[in-house]
């Protein structure tokens, strides 16, 4: 039994722990309504102005499309390639399954700046030098780990014993794995490839070696911005990118559940 | 078709994994209605007998007609069994009503056909009132339920439970094991259960087919399958026994003498004077004091252990051997442990089986 004192330090501990967390993002929020270039507490009024130049920055929509096409299309790979692995990891009976389980997901344990150097070198060593395609392909490396774990979990709990059942009730193995496997892991799938699309889109150290003046991932020319001119458009961009995060682990949530994002079980 | 056609007619089944043989040669033939099950220690080849009728492990010879047409090599979609899985297998992203309905909906049938089926499945096992539930808010004989209105909501022409009520707890097993033959017997269903508890298989069986390393060893009713094993195996697997080696001296007309380190028995059984066998009675056979023209033989009391309707009496016969008795509450004199006795039991009672076949 934990006493009074115990659960009240334990809920001061967790609210800090968020504050301090999400401060940070609120202050950014609110800096982005500034009517002026220098952000000043308390605001002296609020202003949109900083989001109407947003798309003005010198280069940001080709970052912008440039991003969301690496991180739409190596999530789409990604979905597919990891969730094959996971089928064959899992299912199988591949020798040396688990090792090779373990060797998918290794790039996560990896830090980005070295994964970034090291495809950097060697796809200069093999001569892979287009811009777009090396990105890509760097990206499917960073994004594929989350989908195989989060693949490999869920057909790891999923029971074919189902499959069966559906097919002694009438289902061919097609339909079985349409009308129940695919139900059951749905989940897994969709939450994978969030976690996916997310990591690619942000993605800084990997990206940071492989893109040249002319193809800069967001991140990437996010940063080049703060260097030329810190004023609060960047806040504003922040922002809405992390209002449409919320709103897609909002969806996902209604969708599957959080709770599942962590591979904690229903 | 007549109440005694054969429904179920399986013949020369076989089934090897690798080097391992799983089934061998497996006859079994079921009559409509009938309710059979398949009873073996783990590794027998019931499971796989099972499987193999349902479609979903085709056996490598042999064939299984199911309802007069051969369905050795259909696919198990196209077979029509309903088959009770061990943990259930129920889809959790459906709900109680959901599974129920999934054989038919698959199946195309009307919607207004399929909400009455449900219905009136449902409240078949009782249910009625839990149509619309998430599956994992049942508890697990509510699931298993649920498993049994699946299935049958197909009408299918034979029902396949694979040790369907091991997973529920002892009390609930019990219930449900009496429950379940009188539903099964309602609607008429024919049904084969796989199991490796001899209690479900004697209470929940027309007949028994005793299983051992992928052979049926018999196939009998549950009263003669205790009374008349034919096997040291089915006598083994099924109820206590007291059992003595020895070595046969005179063989007549289906009896044999067996000289056994308690003294002379005699015994059912067809063997050639010289033979090593096995001779055994069942414990309640065996009735304190001499009794000339049976079986008897002496001993003092290693333990006696009351068991409410009934004691039963172990007794250290010498030699290795011992004897099992069980006396009914009725009785008057029940010995004390260190005493001792001599215990008699009739020699129709008494059967001689060979002694290599021992597990």
């Amino acid at each position: 039994m934990m006493t009074r004192a115990a659960i009240v330090v334990c809920w001061v501990l967790a609210i800090g722990l968020a504050l301090f967390l999400v401060l940070p993002l609120a202050v950014i929020a609110a800096a982005s309504f500034s009517p002026t270039p220098v952000f000043d507490l308390p605001l002296s009024g609020a202003s949109l102005r900083w989001y109407g130049r947003i798309g003005r920055l010198d280069g940001f929509w080709p970052s912008l499309f440039l991003s969301l096409q690496i991180a739409l299309l190596s999530t789409a790979l990604s979905l597919v390639a990891g969730t094959l692995a996971a089928i064959a990891i899992a299912r199988g009976k591949l020798p040396g399954a688990t090792a090779l389980g373990t060797l998918l997901v290794s790039p996560l344990m990896m830090p980005g700046l070295v994964l970034g150097i090291a495809l950097l070198q060697y796809f200069r060593m093999i001569g892979f030098t287009a811009t777009w395609s090396a990105l890509l392909v760097a990206h499917l490396v960073v994004t594929l780990p989350y989908v195989a774990r989060t693949m490999i979990a869920g057909l790891s709990r999923f029971d074919f014993t189902l499959i069966e059942a559906a097919r002694t009730l009438g289902c061919t193995y097609a339909g079985s794995v349409i009308r129940v496997m695919v139900p059951a892991l749905a989940p897994s799938f969709l939450i994978s490839g969030l976690f996916s699309l997310l990591a690619s889109f942000d993605n800084y150290p990997v990206s940071i070696f492989l893109t040249d003046v002319r193809s800069k991932t967001l991140p990437i020319r996010m940063l080049q911005y703060i260097e030329e001119a810190p004023d609060p458009t960047l806040a504003a961009l922040s922002t809405l990118i992390l209002a449409g995060t919320l709103v897609l682990l909002l969806i996902s949530d209604r969708l599957v559940g959080l709770h599942r994002m962590a591979g904690t079980a229903d | 078709m007549s109440e005694a056609a054969p429904h179920l007619v399986i013949s020369g089944v076989s089934k090897r994994y690798g080097a391992a043989t799983v089934l061998e040669r497996v006859d079994l033939t079921i009559r409509r209605g009938e309710l059979v099950t398949l009873l073996g220690p783990s590794g027998c080849g019931k499971t796989t007998l099972l499987r193999a009728i349902a479609g979903l492990a085709p056996p490598d010879t042999g064939t299984i007609a199911l309802a007069g047409r051969d369905v050795t090599h259909v696919p198990p979609h196209r077979r029509n069994v309903g088959v009770v899985f061990q943990n259930y297998a129920l889809f959790p992203h459906l709900t109680v009503a959901g599974n129920v309905a999934f054989g038919l909906k698959v199946r195309g049938t009307p919607k207004a056909e399929i909400d009455l089926a449900v219905r009136r499945a449902l409240a078949l096992v009782k249910l009625g009132h839990l149509g619309g539930r998430r599956i994992s808010a049942l508890s697990g004989g509510q699931q298993q339920r649920v498993a049994l209105a699946r299935a049958i909501a197909v009408e299918p022409d034979v029902l396949l439970f694979d040790e369907a009520l091991s997973a529920l707890d002892r009390k609930l097993r019990e219930e449900m094991q009496v429950e379940l033959r009188r539903l099964l017997q309602e609607v008429k269903a024919t049904a084969i259960f796989v199991t490796h508890d001899q209690d479900e298989a004697l209470t929940m069986s027309d007949r028994v087919a005793v299983m051992n390393k992928g052979r049926i060893e018999q196939l009998a009713a549950p009263r003669e399958l205790y009374a008349r094993p034919a096997s040291l195996f089915a006598l083994n697997f099924v109820g206590l026994s007291t059992r003595i080696a020895g070595q046969v001296v005179g063989a007549q007309d289906g009896m044999v003498e067996v000289v056994t380190p308690v003294g002379r028995l005699s015994a059912r059984g067809a063997f050639q004077p010289g033979a090593s066998v096995i001779v055994a009675t069942r414990p309640e056979q065996l009735r304190l004091g001499a009794d000339a023209g049976a079986n008897s033989a002496a001993g003092r009391v290693r333990s006696v252990v009351f068991q409410g309707s009934r004691t039963l009496v172990d007794v250290d016969a010498g030699a290795g051997a011992s004897l099992l008795a069980e006396l009914s509450g009725r009785e008057a004199e029940v010995p004390r442990v260190h005493d001792e006795v001599r215990f008699a039991w009739p020699v129709a009672e008494t059967f001689a089986f060979a002694a290599e076949a021992a597990p």
